[in-house]
């Protein structure tokens, strides 16, 4: 029962969240509910006993890439007339949520046909994620690793200010 | 608790980050909205992750988390570029690689 109402408060969390992420107009609101939804998420991850995956959730997640765009959000700061004019937001939002509406209940069929009641497992304790990631997912984990020195670099490159546009401004 | 709320869950939230990234066009709507679809998929897979009994799933999701964080990386730095360029953050506005587009 305990648990039946802390996952309908998390479930709540993340759902408004989430909806206010797409439907705010300003673009720092739209990060908050983000935000909520990313905290409502690491909370699931505990109620489902991934203790380390609740953490990695926090710290990479909320930490990290959360605060990275509110950081370049507020950078940015885009005015008024940057933005995009979106008269018909709501119009927009209510058209798709019906085209996708079918798409949603095809997934949760599909998935509930599973059908399987939870197995009694220990906790996922950090020991066991790391035994099996350095045996079983050691190939994956190297190749992540690559692909965040490639994300790194290219982001530098990306986001640096090019010749041209130096000139221009100077 | 049973594993279907997990399900529901994962569903509608997935269908959001849908909603999301059809239906606006700011960028970063755009990019959160992905970050939700992605992040559904994660607690899918600690779902079942329980429901199996194994624990490859939390390892799955550990590594698309990482994956997460790459993504954010280059998908930000892109949003500044284009910003510094355009001056906007209107998706509709970055058509420079259409074919017979002349004001880039």
């Amino acid at each position: 029962m305990l648990e039946i109402s802390i996952f309908s408060i998390l479930a709540m969390f993340m759902l408004g969240g989430s909806i206010a992420m797409i439907s705010n107009k300003q673009t720092l609101f739209s990060a908050f509910g983000f935000l909520v939804a990313m905290i409502g998420l690491a909370g699931m991850f505990a109620l489902l006993d991934s203790r380390f995956l609740a953490l990695a959730q926090i710290m990479v997640s909320v930490g990290a890439v959360v605060v990275l765009s509110m950081l370049t959000i507020l950078t940015i700061n885009a005015k008024e007339e940057n933005m995009p004019h979106e008269p018909n937001k709501f119009k927009w939002i209510i058209v798709s949520s019906i085209l996708v509406t079918p798409f949603t209940l095809l997934l949760y069929k599909t998935l509930s046909s599973v059908h399987q009641n939870f197995s009694e497992m220990e906790t996922v304790s950090s020991k066991v994620v790391g035994k099996l990631l350095f045996s079983e997912w050691v190939l994956p984990f190297e190749i992540v690793s690559i692909l965040l020195l490639t994300a790194m670099v290219g982001a530098i490159v990306i986001a640096r200010k090019s010749d041209k546009t130096s000139k221009e401004q100077s | 608790m049973t594993p279907d709320m997990f399900f529901l869950l994962t569903s509608l939230l997935f269908s959001i980050g849908l909603v999301g990234l059809i239906s606006r066009r700011n960028l970063f709507v755009v990019y959160m909205s992905i970050e939700l679809m992605l992040s559904s998929v994660n607690l899918l897979l600690a779902t079942f992750s329980k429901v199996l009994g194994d624990a490859s799933g939390s390892v799955i999701a550990l590594l698309i988390i990482a994956v997460i964080a790459a993504e954010a990386a280059i998908f930000l730095a892109m949003i500044v570029h284009i910003y510094r360029e355009n001056r906007t953050i209107d998706s509709d506005d970055f058509d420079k690689l259409k074919e017979g587009n002349s004001n880039a």
